[in-house]
């Protein structure tokens, strides 16, 4: 559905929007940075990363915002953008594409009510591809209506509430009904409650339009719970892609292990492989592990332990118990839904996320059972 | 749910149908040079490009060379003065001091406005405008009548409690006074618009943070209006070093020369030495330029930070002042009442005498509507109120047609040279206007069409002249326009120009609307070029009331000032509630 | 977004129409050449057809002027005048006559203005110009100006209001002027300007140095030495206020901001006196300085018989109109002494007497307000 291939755009001499530094404080030179990637009809497509990783640049490049200096675009049979190809290539501006976007700010016109913020884009078609007003009241309506959004129809879009404006923003994408649309961290402006029931709402919406989505966030949680498929990026480049699940539990670096989600991770190295079966020797004491990683004798490696992969018991499951650790309990925090609890083992503190029935004070010596399943290899290069 | 929307087995080829999916890209992948964006791009740069040049051009020509070629004489002539030290450290005193107050009293005025349940609003908006309204010869008299230490009615009235004339209109601090007030306006306009566009939820975020309310002006509002901020005080601070009303009436009596006055005396006697003028007024273009280059740097400087019009609504509602309330309220009335109704009412006890005298049952006794009567019965008078009300409004309407463009190609455009734009839209600001006249009577004289003679010939020195203002406000508010909202019509499948008229105008609406107010008003006072181009018939407001200054009637002249006042006061009332209809609306 | 090419060429290259408009010479100097008047094709219409009616006096003149005016376009004049007299001229000359006059009014420096940049690009914009002496001058030195008047009525100006190219039509007279409310004890001859007792009541106006030329001129030729003239001059400004403008010199001394206007229009103090304002020109401090401001017809006029007519007409029954607005008419005797502003060294010297006026009032003490 959506392709592409060796996107490059950099920043140089170009005083680009997008523009920011990146942690290290250096600003990258390259924007994006041979980016490709296939999104297939229907998925939700995730492109995650911290800011200033390129993932917006990305996006807008799709959109047609922001120009790059190479690379293809294209969605289905159609190439939106192509540095190479017959004569000059192409570039077809943003209002030509025909896709939908969903802007960080939502990009409400204020000046108009909602009607004609939806209104608006079957409104400026080109003649002769314009429907007749009829058609673009009821289509507005019927749009509205998938939002919840038809009592609000004659308000102006400026007195909606923040959820309200959100909705209206994508009423606004779809009404269209674009083969592809692109949110820009739609939820980043809402508040956490309004976020969790806006993001079940997104993904109901975009599994009964079963509509072609790329979405960019840098918010973990919600890329894992919405995506058919997530892209982690770094400094312009897709670091790991892969099904949520994937990423998760198999994260291709030490970047991807330590942004989504927390890990603990000790560094070790392999002491036997057979078959991907890992065998790895740290400091605290020898782990096995399965990784697809397929990593020689010897390798240097990082192990990430994932803190809900950790067990804590007062008792020993026996001496024979495979990764199986001891330390001692030094601070412990109640969440609600669980007890994160940070245990000293020999040089590292381990963070371990345990179901709320187990607490244990501060001070006690514990056992901990590390899931092998649960526990990945992070390859260190 | 509708089977459209809802059907999943929509495939791609349906979806790129040309009737439901995206429209057909049109001939041509790559936009050519041909597109409508890119006709009025380059039209409008040209058209500035034109007006800009065609002045500076003569004035760099007749300043750097002679028949013979590059001469630097007139800068000797201009800058040799030994006085020349003393002459600018007055003009930079008092161009500091009137943009300090006219900032200052531009922009509370302005806030108060827009942003707070003020008391007498209604009142005190109309009062913000009239000293822009006011001639500046009347306004600088009437407070000669104020304040002057021998017949001043304040000093008169005050002077029985303190034992002294408390107040001296003839110094430095009254030119600024001056100056300031009747500069005021422009500041108005351009802060009401850049408030207007402004999320009262930001000022209030920093109250809730625990914030005084002047913090959060100081910390909050006042960073995000910069770029209005700048475009004030570098308007203000190049308009004041321009002006010699002020400083000749008020400045001379004691002395205090300022650097216009040797552009005064450069071109009043024959030959007339524009080389001379014109390397005085290279200084002030030096200023300009600078000027602009460093409000570009920093508008362009987080330029996200300006954008106070996002896509998140918001409503500009205006905030409770509790229990300020009666403070700000006394406070409003006191301004009004020293500011604008004191030389107001001045300017009508002037026009309802025969001649001038002190306040008296004397003087009371000899009130007269002559003046007036004399005004109507003048012969070109109705015809000049026409020409000037087709000028005000042509040319006001196209400046800011054409700033409107301008604003978005230097603000948003990534076209190479886009920074020239702006720097040429503000040349004409430091071109004399007699200069200004004669460059134009030059090329139209020589110009195959039949314009010269013309009004059209004054249409173009106006809108040459209120180009730099035009773009000002235009600049300000595009500033403010977040850029998500252009981004989001282009991707709604808008063209540029779509995009341009139905999203980025309303939305530029307070600017455009602040600098129509202000062209027209002020288009109503030229007189520099009008008098040099206009031709018989032709005649417009300020040429007659130039006339009757050239009479020595001052009573008419003062009744022609309550009058001109009366007149635009309604237009602009009319034009702030169309303003209102369109963009930004109030609760 | 992507340009072929820049913004700033488009922008530039609209200025090239200007610079191409120009290619004639220096705009601003002012000796490009007079337009019409000096062209190798020798004399204008305008001009053989002054020359034809030259030859004519007395009430032939006027008929034959009569009957060829009837043949053109109305009457286009510049002027000076200001409006209530110009209304009075030109309504009695269309009474007359029953011919239009569409008139062109400004300050005289921008009547110059205007006629020099329509020499220069041989537009044919007036008939006739009406404006001061200095101005004149620098018309006459142009050339684009013909002496049309009839010879009978120029005999009836004084030598100070007779040039080349043009003549008087009228003179505006200097005259000190006060608040009879203040100063109970006017100056009678100009050095009682010096006195002390005028200083905080004396006002000079900023640009009146053709007045503080002619009045140097005569203090020398009255065998003062440069000295005494500087010391006197000194001693004026000593203590006095500078004003710009002759309308806010009258208006501000009526009411009461000063007593003693040095030098302004008597006209202006007349106007304002019909008014009842509490000023006073008389007795008249003499010798009066009188600048000519006087009148001519264009070489490249377009309706030559009318500016003839016109001109013959200013000269004569003209004068009485001007009388009545309070103007010094150029072919009426005046009682008092008159000193003429010396047209010729205006137009020599006008920069140089400038810029010592200048300095001399820049040289003002500060005082009290």
């Amino acid at each position: 559905m959506l392709r592409i291939d060796n996107l490059i755009k950099s920043f140089a001499g170009e005083k680009a929007r997008g523009k920011k530094k990146d942690e290290a404080g250096h600003s990258a030179v390259f924007a994006v940075n041979d980016v490709s990637f296939e999104v297939k009809e229907g998925e939700l497509f995730t492109l995650l990363g911290p800011s200033g990783c390129g993932k917006t640049t990305t996006l807008r490049s799709i959109a047609g915002l922001e120009k790059p200096d190479s690379g293809t675009i294209a969605v289905g049979d159609r190439v939106l953008f192509s540095s190479t190809g017959s004569g000059r290539g192409v570039n077809m501006p943003a209002n030509q594409r025909g896709l939908g976007m969903v802007f960080q700010s939502y990009a409400i016109w204020p000046h108009m009510t909602v009607f004609d913020n939806v209104a608006f884009p079957l409104q400026v078609r080109p003649r002769g591809q314009r429907p007749p007003k009829k058609e673009i009241a009821e289509r507005v309506e019927r749009v509205l209506a998938t939002m919840q959004l038809d009592e609000q129809a004659g308000r102006q879009a400026t007195k909606l509430s923040g959820g309200q404006q959100q909705r209206l923003a994508l009423a606004r994408a779809l009404v269209i009904e674009p083969p592809l649309l692109l949110l820009d961290e739609p939820l980043s402006n809402l508040d956490a409650k309004l976020r969790e029931s806006l993001r079940y709402e997104l993904k109901r919406l975009q599994r009964e339009l079963g509509i072609t989505s790329v979405y960019v966030t840098h918010d973990q949680v919600e890329a894992l719970a919405l995506s058919t498929q997530i892209a982690v990026m770094e400094r312009g480049a897709v670091v790991q892609l892969g099904k949520p699940r994937e990423v998760y539990e198999q994260p291709a670096n030490k970047f991807v292990a330590e942004f989504i989600g927390t890990s603990n991770f000790i560094p070790g190295t392999v002491a036997s492989q057979q078959a991907g079966r890992h065998c790895v020797e740290t400091s605290n004491g020898i782990l096995f592990l399965e990784s697809p990683h397929h990593l020689p004798v010897g390798s240097e490696v990082v192990v990430s332990i994932r803190p809900e992969a950790v067990e804590l018991s007062t008792a020993s499951k026996g001496e024979q118990a495979a990764n199986e650790w001891t330390g001692e309990v030094v601070a412990r925090a109640f969440l609600g839904d669980a007890v994160d609890h940070v245990v000293s083992v020999g040089r590292h503190e381990i963070r371990a996320r345990v179901n709320p029935s187990v607490s244990i004070e501060s001070g006690t010596s514990v056992h901990l059972q590390l899931d092998p399943s649960k526990i990945s290899l992070v390859p260190v290069n | 749910m509708t089977a459209n929307l809802a059907d999943p087995a929509v495939t791609p080829e349906e979806l790129t149908r040309p009737t439901d999916g995206p429209p057909e890209p049109r001939k041509g992948r790559w936009r050519g040079p041909l597109t409508p964006k890119m006709f009025i791009v380059a039209g409008v740069a040209a058209a500035i490009g034109y007006l800009a040049l065609v002045p500076l051009g003569y004035l760099v020509w007749g300043t750097f060379f002679d028949a013979e070629g590059l001469d630097l004489g007139s800068f000797e002539r201009a800058y040799g003065d030994g006085r020349i030290g003393e002459l600018w450290g007055n003009s930079l005193a008092f161009a500091f001091g009137a943009a300090l107050l006219s900032i200052t009293v531009g922009t509370t005025l302005a806030y108060l406005n827009v942003r707070t349940a003020v008391p007498f609003k209604a009142l005190f908006f109309a009062a913000s405008i009239v000293p822009l309204v006011i001639p500046g010869i009347l306004y600088t008299v009437s407070w000669i009548f104020l304040a002057s230490p021998q017949i001043g009615l304040l000093n008169a009235f005050f002077e029985p409690f303190l034992g002294v004339a408390p107040f001296n209109i003839f110094s430095l601090w009254g030119m600024i006074w001056v100056e300031g007030l009747h500069s005021s306006p422009i500041v108005f306009l351009l802060m009401v618009a850049a408030f207007r566009s402004m999320d009262p939820s930001l000022e209030e975020s920093a109250l809730m943070s625990g914030a005084t309310r002047l913090q959060a002006l100081r910390k909050v509002t006042l960073p995000l209006v910069r770029p209005a901020l700048l475009s004030s005080v570098l308007v203000i601070l190049i308009t004041s070093l321009e002006s010699f009303e002020v400083p000749a009436l008020l400045g001379l009596q004691n002395g205090i020369y300022v650097f216009t006055s040797r552009i005064y005396f450069v071109l009043r006697s024959y030959p007339q030495d524009l080389g001379a003028a014109g390397a005085l007024a290279v200084s002030l273009l030096a200023v300009a330029v600078i000027g602009v280059a460093v409000s570009r740097i920093l508008a362009g400087k987080g330029s996200k930070t300006y954008q106070t019009v996002t896509g998140k609504g918001f409503r500009p509602r205006p905030m409770d002042l509790g229990k300020w309330k009666p403070v700000v309220g006394v406070g409003i009335l006191f301004y009004f009442f020293v500011t604008v109704l004191g030389p107001l009412l001045v300017l009508l006890y002037a026009a309802l005498l025969p001649y001038y005298q002190a306040p008296s049952w004397e003087a009371f006794s000899t009130f007269t509507f002559d003046n007036f009567v004399q005004v109507f019965e003048m012969n070109s008078a109705a015809r000049a109120l026409k020409n000037s009300l087709i000028l005000g409004l042509s040319a006001a309407t196209i400046v800011m047609a054409l700033m409107a463009v301008a604003s978005w190609i230097s603000i948003r455009s990534t076209i190479p040279g886009r920074g020239i734009v702006e720097q040429l839209s503000f040349v004409p600001l430091v071109i004399p206007g007699i200069v200004l006249g004669l460059s134009i009577s030059f090329v139209y004289l020589r110009f195959p069409l039949p314009i010269y003679g013309t009004l059209f010939i004054l249409l173009i020195a106006y809108c040459t002249k209120y180009m730099p203002y035009g773009m000002r406000y235009a600049t300000t508010s595009m500033t403010q326009i977040s850029s998500e909202l252009e981004e989001s019509a282009m991707v709604s499948g808008a063209s540029w120009w779509t995009t341009f008229r139905r999203v980025l105008l309303p939305l530029l609406s307070p600017g455009i609307t602040a600098g129509f107010i202000y062209i027209l008003v002020v288009s109503f006072r030229e007189l520099s070029s009008s008098i040099l181009l206009y031709s018989p018939g032709n005649e417009v407001l300020s040429i007659l009331i130039w006339e009757q200054f050239e009479n020595g009637s001052f009573n008419v002249l003062a009744a022609i000032g309550v009058l001109m006042v009366i007149a635009l006061m309604v237009m602009v009332t009319i034009a702030y509630k169309l303003g209102a209809k369109v963009g930004l609306r109030e609760d | 977004m992507r340009k072929p090419r820049t913004l700033a060429r488009t922008a530039l290259a609209a200025g090239a129409v200007m610079v191409l408009a120009a290619c004639g010479g220096n705009p601003t100097s002012s000796d490009s050449g007079g337009g019409g008047g000096d062209t190798a094709s020798g004399p204008s219409a305008a001009e053989q057809l002054y020359e034809e009616i030259a030859e004519l006096s007395g009430q032939e003149r006027r008929d034959r002027l009569v009957e060829l005016a009837a043949e053109e376009d109305g009457l286009n004049l510049y002027t000076s005048m200001n409006a209530d007299m110009v209304d009075a001229v030109t309504e009695a000359f269309t009474d007359e006559f029953d011919i239009d006059v569409s008139t062109y009014r400004a300050g005289s420096e921008t009547v110059l203005q205007r006629i020099l940049q329509e020499q220069d690009a041989n537009f044919a914009g007036n008939d006739v110009v009406e404006t001061n002496a200095t101005e004149l001058m620098a018309l006459q030195q142009e050339d684009v100006m013909a002496q049309c008047a009839s010879p009978e009525r120029i005999d009836e100006v004084p030598e100070a209001g007779k040039y080349e190219d043009w003549v008087a039509t009228r003179f505006n007279l200097f005259a000190p002027s006060w608040n009879t409310n203040i100063i109970t004890d006017p100056p009678t001859v100009w050095e009682d300007l010096a006195d002390p007792k005028y200083d905080g009541q004396l006002a000079l106006e900023l640009g009146d140095y053709d007045w503080y030329m002619a009045l140097t001129g005569y203090w020398l030729e009255q065998g003062m030495s440069q000295e005494e003239v500087d010391q006197l001059w000194a001693d004026i400004v000593d203590g006095a206020k500078v004003v710009k403008g002759h309308t806010v010199m009258a208006e501000l001394m009526s009411a009461g901001q000063y007593g003693l206007a040095s030098s302004n229009y008597t006209y202006i103090v007349e106007a304002a006196m019909a008014d009842g304002a509490p000023l006073e020109t008389q007795p008249y401090v003499n010798p009066i300085i009188a600048r000519p401001n006087g009148g001519s017809c264009m070489k490249t006029a377009q309706n030559p018989a009318t500016a003839m007519l016109f001109m013959d007409w200013l000269l004569d029954e003209g004068q009485a109109v001007l009388a009545d607005q309070a103007a010094t008419p150029s072919t009426v005797d005046i009682e008092s002494e008159l000193i003429p502003v010396d047209g010729q060294q205006l137009l020599d010297e006008g920069a140089e007497w400038s810029q010592r006026y200048d300095d001399l009032l820049s040289g003002v003490e500060t005082i009290g307000g």
